[in-house]
């Protein structure tokens, strides 16, 4: 009997899950560990915050979904693992306090003898001062956090409809932020909100980023084929601003948010203010404060974690200038360093480096997007691990591990720039492979396979993904047919 | 190298990007993607291309 354990309960970790339970027997036990009681699927979560979507539609709760599973459920946040036991038992452990409330307060020690961090983003709204739903500005990271994020955006339309010209700034809340395509849909949805409700010659739209070219989403841009023509997703995603009369402020560093201003520092050094009356910024992510103790109970979180608090796996660390980065670099079994039964999967790895040019302003001040690693690239890393750690169930430790490189792997990317079945629009994106590979491709990816287009079609993509994906976490039939 | 500058910012002023080198669609474009015949057919299209990338880079 083999014990598997599962931290963490978002895409990859419940992706996952889900796959262990359905390729393992039942002698053997899958466990999952997270802090939160519901499933949310954060792509959605755009919609929520402006009001076309409510916090039900995009979450259901988990507890269900594993007991009829069969698969194990901790409502509880892991905060130490010990991957050679304790003085008590060689075997691997996890440290866990629960959350659930009927237990708030109470810890336990978990053993596995396999385990996949799965544990997502800790949201760093103190990075900047003033940022977040507990300062000044909104976000739609969680759906409690959208439901907010809404409820601002309708007090600012209220004001517009009295007449009261407002500003309303979106984007990215610190130089070394990720998921700007997150800030791009939510820039205009706002937009396509504002249209429909008749105020938009009164507001003006800003989308502050710390990209330092638009259409750069972290992954340094993409170069399209277009009508026989190569294009840049540059040239692109700015003739959406335009036609929607949408301000860019690129390249922004946020040092500080108060009631009334946004303070920035650009690429070039220089520092600027801008007044908001509503303001959406996305945080930057770290790793979940995880400890990790040997067997005798010294501290190696040095030796697992980056010290962004990401796990260290499979990837090429080694300190080189932008140029001399390679695919290659990037990790393809997910495995972490020192553990062939431990691996980290989704935002939870450390990636080796940025995908987009690394920029310092001359004071030194890092404004350089971080790799994005959520959605479809997430789920494929865990279900990927699930087949590995499953393989080594069945075939015994030497069977082979199972990879998934994001040099390799595509992803499509959706990015909502309005509701409704016939009015709604999306920028829809798909790109092979998701980091670059200069040796294979002489545009980085391949053309044929990556795309860009703007059109309704987009909306109903983007709305097919969200049923299909809830469909699918919800492990009804026939959810493994569902592709990551 | 960026193809869409920033404006060169003066004391006090918001350095906005100079968009006006950004390609504007057309009326013609802004129909094409409002029709809805013409948009299931690239609905359609761009899932297969969805599909094919699951079988060609989710290996």
């Amino acid at each position: 009997m083999a014990e598997v354990l599962v931290l963490g309960a978002g895409v990859s970790g419940h992706t996952a899950a889900l796959h262990l339970r359905r390729l393992l027997g039942r002698q053997h036990t899958v466990t999952v560990v997270s802090p939160n009681a519901n499933w949310n699927w954060i792509p959605s979560n755009i919609w929520v915050g402006v009001g076309d979507m409510g916090k039900k539609d995009v979450v259901f709760p988990l507890a269900p979904i594993y007991a009829r599973k069969g698969i194990g459920f901790r409502q509880a946040k892991a905060v130490a693992i010990r991957p050679s036991g304790d003085d008590e038992d060689a075997k691997g452990a996890v440290d866990i306090e629960y959350t659930e409330p009927s237990r708030a307060g109470q810890s336990e020690r978990l053993r596995y003898d396999y385990l996949i961090n799965a544990t997502g983003p800790k949201l760093r709204f103190e990075a900047t001062e003033g940022m977040g739903p507990d300062g000044f500005t909104a976000s739609v990271c969680t759906a409690d956090h959208a439901v907010e994020a809404n409820e601002k955006l309708r007090e600012t339309i209220a004001k517009l409809k009295a007449g009261q010209p407002q500003t309303l700034v979106v984007g990215m809340g610190h130089g070394t932020c990720t998921c700007e395509g997150a800030a791009f849909e939510y820039t205009f949805n706002v937009d396509h909100l504002l249209r429909a409700e008749g105020v938009r010659d009164l507001a003006r739209l800003v989308y502050l980023t710390n990209e330092a070219a638009l259409g750069d989403f972290g992954v340094d841009g993409m170069v399209f084929d277009q009508s026989g023509f190569q294009t840049t997703s540059e040239l692109w995603t700015g003739s959406l601003f335009r036609e929607r009369d949408v301000e860019a402020i690129l390249g922004a560093h946020v040092t500080k948010v108060t009631a009334t201003e946004i303070h920035y520092e650009l690429l070039d050094g220089s520092l600027h203010t801008i007044a908001h009356d509503f303001a959406m910024l996305i945080p930057p992510f770290g790793g979940q404060p995880l400890k990790a103790y040997d067997a005798e109970g010294n501290d190696i979180t040095g030796e697992l974690f980056a010290p962004s608090g990401f796990m260290k796996v499979d990837a090429n660390y080694t300190a080189k200038p932008y140029e001399e980065w390679t695919a290659d670099d990037w990790p393809k079994t997910y495995a972490a360093v020192g553990y062939d039964n431990v691996w980290a999967v989704g935002i939870a790895f450390a990636p080796p480096h940025q995908i987009s040019r690394p920029r310092k302003s001359p004071n030194g001040t890092m404004i350089a997007p971080a790799p994005p690693r959520t959605g479809m690239p997430s789920g494929v890393m865990g279900k990927t691990v699930a087949m590995t750690i499953a393989d080594r169930i069945k075939n015994g430790p030497s069977a082979p591990s199972r990879t998934a490189s994001m040099a390799r792997m595509g992803a499509a990317c959706v990015a909502s720039a309005g509701t409704g079945l016939t009015k709604g629009s999306a920028a829809a994106m798909t790109m092979l492979p998701v980091v670059p590979d200069y040796q294979r491709y002489p545009t980085g990816r391949d053309v044929r396979e990556t795309r860009g287009e703007i059109g309704l079609h987009g909306h109903w993509v983007k709305l097919m993904l969200h049923y299909l994906f809830i469909y699918k976490a919800k492990a009804r039939l026939g959810w493994q047919l569902i592709p990551e | 190298m960026s193809q869409l500058s920033m404006s060169a910012p003066t004391p006090g002023a918001e350095p906005i990007a100079d968009l006006s080198k950004a390609p504007l669609p057309t009326a013609r474009t802004l129909r094409v993607r409002r029709n809805v015949a013409l948009q299931f057919f690239r609905f359609l299209s761009f899932n297969s291309r969805i599909m094919r990338m699951v079988v060609k880079g989710h290996k």
